[in-house]
């Protein structure tokens, strides 16, 4: 039996402990269905070490995704709290941010506390229903700060809309970690019934953090943005180095299946500009290589940019910085207009697709504001329009489909991939929920590449637990290792994450469960590819 | 006593009017914002060359919002067991809106005396629906764990407030008007017409009260969540397909925006510059802990 749980209340955000508020245990945990039935008797994270208990606050959850440094003294703490309202001041000022002003003050004033959005989140449930993972949490908290420090509407009002938060420095700390604690995928504004979005609360938080406070996770900012506005991208790839590995990909495409094609890099005036997430290159060079492959075979014309910002989809700054989205989104069509081509498209990279096309569109003026848009549509046409030659029984496999949140929920691409996935997978099958209704991977917002301390243990076993739910009960008739199936990631970062959360279980050794983008699935399928495309060579 | 009455009921409507006015201001005036968008289904994105493509026009958003405001569709498929006393107390509400209406229209139309019992049934119904539905919120979100989360003190007092205004009104009508529409119909008469001044500054007391808690909900009313469920479809918050286009009045007020001083302090900001100058220029300060 599960042992009582302590409650935790709004007030204890402010307790002065170094004891965490909740730690996750493995009774608390959502059960999986087969094959991973058995009750996990592991926690789900490691306790930190006591020299990074002493270093870092983790007074949340015993977990640090922000690697923030305990002040030295009261002085500090106090200096800290200080900025901490001065930025929130700055949140809540038509002024100083307008940039989400009014979704703000709607998801602050709308909220009616029915907790709807509760059961939406996979977080929350996954966790066992912890408390300071409830979508209305970190908002409510946040509210209630507003309501006494900032309104400040005197005694008889205060206690009647609350006032039982005490802004101290354990309150800050807290409220910074459990805004990463969210990975916006927003299925809990797609739930409310009052349109309140406790997505974009959390994203505004770590604004605040970073704006104004000069604190974010190292992994998005450090090693993310400031890298990629000083080399050209996120991974670190300098233009010379990402020529190089478009001719490895030229050789590796002879090589491997025997054909000799040329990828087009700075060819001015094409049609398209492609942008893949340069993780691609790293990670997953068979995705531009399918890319490349189908894109010859249907004539289209396109090409790659070689310049600083042009071969880098990416831009961390969606998650948790306007000033860094906007520099970031500026410098990607710079590229584009000096290449001359007619439009930018995204290759399967999720927040790529929403910062660049979705939300920069009120970014970008005049002739800043360049045609951009995903390569779904364009892949769906090809394949409707019988530009390339398909075989869909070279993909006489199960396949289901992971919708990215930031393509499909947030943007509202739902049909394209599953026109092209029914036209060349026969043995196509839907995860549920599907579409817009979809779980998160369990990495977005920067969770799949934010791997400090025990951050990556509490990504893969919670995080992104309910895909790996979602997945195991797709395929729960063909478990059998000798079948192999595909989970279908079309986004760098969902691939990530689903690609630990096999690992971490053995998924692909024991059960034959694989994972990849769509674009191989249709080079896979390509009558002109002698060797199969998918080499199901686990990586 | 009476005078306060009177100026508290006349007082409330036109707070009403001007607070509901001042509310739509503040909220055209709001600073566009970034497109933050939420799609429930398939989207101009799907589309190639989607820019030329687009255009989501009022009357597509009014229906459903309509449909919504009126049946709490979004309650009703995603709560379910919570939307049956909140559309009880909604409907309850929607019919006694238009039954005050209608009180106004009849009492000044004429011929009070032949009015049929069919306002009384509409009245007392509404009335009682409405009172139900609210009485059952109440208990839910004294007893439901989950409804009890995060519900500040102020909002059972508004239950409070809504169930003895719902009383009020039985009593009035019911007790001090003896169940008579041409009696109450009376009353309501010489309120809208501003007719017999002495009677009013010696109210009632049944008739007095009820007015004194409908005058607090006049007050109220502006800031309840009836105005952000329509401003949420019309204000760029949902389910907005509009791209900004060059030339078009989305990219003037981004403009206007964009020459607005950056305030933010971290050391990668550079503060006191302009949106524009900001986001175009590049003197990286990583960021390495707080400054």
């Amino acid at each position: 039996m599960r042992p009582e749980r302590k409650k935790i209340r709004l007030k204890d955000i402010s307790l002065r402990t170094d004891e965490p508020l909740t730690t996750v245990t493995a009774n608390d945990l959502m059960p999986l269905p087969p094959p991973l039935d058995q009750r996990e008797k592991k926690a789900p994270y490691s306790p930190l070490s006591e020299d990074q208990k002493k270093s870092y606050e983790c007074s949340l959850d015993g977990v640090s995704a922000l690697a923030l440094p305990k002040p030295k003294n009261k002085e500090e703490e106090e200096k800290l709290v200080e900025r901490f309202l001065e930025g929130l001041r700055k949140l809540l000022s038509q002024n100083d941010n307008w940039l989400f002003w009014q979704p703000l003050i709607h998801s602050l004033e709308s909220c009616v506390r029915c907790q709807t959005c509760s059961d939406a989140c996979p977080v929350y449930v996954s966790s066992g229903n912890q408390e300071i993972y409830r979508p209305t949490y970190k908002s409510e908290i946040l509210r209630r700060i507003i309501n006494n420090y900032i309104k400040k509407r005197g005694k008889i009002l205060s206690k009647l809309t609350g006032d039982d938060i005490e802004l101290n420095w354990p309150t800050v700390a807290r409220l910074a970690e459990s805004a990463y604690r969210c990975s916006l995928c927003r299925r809990c504004a797609q739930r409310c019934p009052l349109g309140s979005d406790n997505g974009l609360i959390g994203r505004e938080i770590r604004k605040l953090f970073s704006q104004e406070m000069g604190i974010a996770p190292k992994e998005l900012h450090d090693a993310g943005t400031v890298q990629q506005l000083r080399v050209g991208a996120s991974t670190g790839i300098s233009s010379a180095a990402f020529q190089g590995m478009v001719e490895f990909m030229e050789d590796e495409v002879e090589e491997r299946w025997g054909k000799r094609i040329k990828i087009p890099v700075d060819k001015k005036g094409a049609d398209i500009l492609l942008i893949h997430n340069s993780g691609e290159f790293m990670s997953w060079i068979e995705n531009p290589v399918a890319f490349a492959i189908i894109f010859e075979a249907s004539g289209v014309s396109w090409t790659l940019s070689s310049e600083i910002y042009g071969y880098e989809a990416t831009n961390y700054g969606t998650w948790y910085d306007d000033v860094q989205l906007a520099r970031i989104s500026l410098k990607q069509v710079e590229v584009a207009q000096k290449l001359n081509v007619k439009k930018m498209v995204m290759g399967e990279c999720g927040h790529a697709h929403k910062g660049l096309i979705v939300i920069a569109d009120r970014i970008l003026m005049d002739e800043m504001n360049f045609p951009r848009e995903s390569y779904l549509p364009i892949l769906e046409d090809l394949i409707l329009h019988d530009r390339l030659k398909l075989d869909p029984q070279k993909n006489s496999f199960p396949v289901t489909l992971h919708d990215p949140c930031n393509i499909v929920r947030l943007m509202g691409i739902v049909e394209p991939q599953r026109q092209i996935l029914k036209r060349v997978c026969p043995q196509f099958r839907e995860m549920e929920p599907h579409g817009v209704e979809n779980y998160c991977c369990g990495g977005g917002s920067g969770f799949a590449i934010m791997n400090s301390m025990n951050f990556k243990e509490w990504r893969e076993n919670i995080s992104s637990r309910m895909k790996l739910k979602q997945i195991l009960e797709t395929f729960n008739d063909v478990l059998d290792p000798r079948i192999k199936k595909y989970v279908c990631a079309p986004c760098s970062n969902c691939k990530g994450a689903i690609r630990d959360i096999l690992a971490s279980h053995d998924l692909w050794e024991k059960h034959g469960i694989y994972y990849g983008g769509l674009v191989e699935l249709v080079a896979n399928a390509l009558v002109d590819m002698k060797k199969p495309f998918i080499e199901w060579e686990w990586h | 006593m009476g005078a306060m009455i009177l100026f508290i009921f006349y007082g409330s409507i036109l707070f009403f009017i001007l607070a509901t006015t001042l509310r739509v201001r503040k909220s055209m005036n709001a600073p566009i914002h970034l497109h933050w968008e939420l799609y429930k289904g398939s989207s101009v994105y799907e589309l190639t060359e989607w820019w030329g493509k687009t255009g989501s026009a009022f009357g597509e958003k009014l229906w459903p919002m309509i449909l919504d405001i009126l049946f709490l569709r979004e309650f009703y498929h995603r709560n379910r067991r919570f939307w049956y006393p909140l559309y009880a107390f909604h409907i309850g509400l929607y019919l006694l809106i238009l039954w005050h209406a209608w009180l106004f229209v009849r009492a000044v139309a004429g011929g009070i005396e032949t009015v049929s019992i069919f306002g009384w049934v509409w009245g007392t119904f509404s009335t009682l629906l409405a009172f139900i539905g609210g009485l059952f919120i109440f208990v839910m979100r004294m007893t439901d764990e989950e409804l009890k989360v995060y519900y500040p003190p102020i909002h059972y007092l508004k239950w409070i407030l809504l169930l003895v205004t719902l009383a009020g009104g039985v009593y009035a009508v019911d007790v001090h008007f003896k169940s008579s529409m041409p009696a109450l119909l009376k009353y309501v008469r010489e309120q809208v017409t501003f007719a017999d001044f002495g009677h009013k500054l010696h109210p009632a007391l049944g008739p007095a009260l009820h007015v004194l808690f409908a005058s607090v909900w006049l007050v109220y009313l502006p800031f309840s969540h009836v105005f952000q469920l329509f401003f949420r479809y019309y204000h760029y918050l949902r389910w907005d397909n509009v791209p900004n286009i060059r030339g078009s009045e989305i990219e003037r007020r981004i403009k206007e925006h964009l020459e607005r001083p950056v305030t933010w302090s971290a050391p990668h900001i550079q503060s006191g510059k302009r949106w524009r100058e900001v986001a175009s220029e590049l003197q990286q300060t990583p960021i390495t802990g707080s400054k």
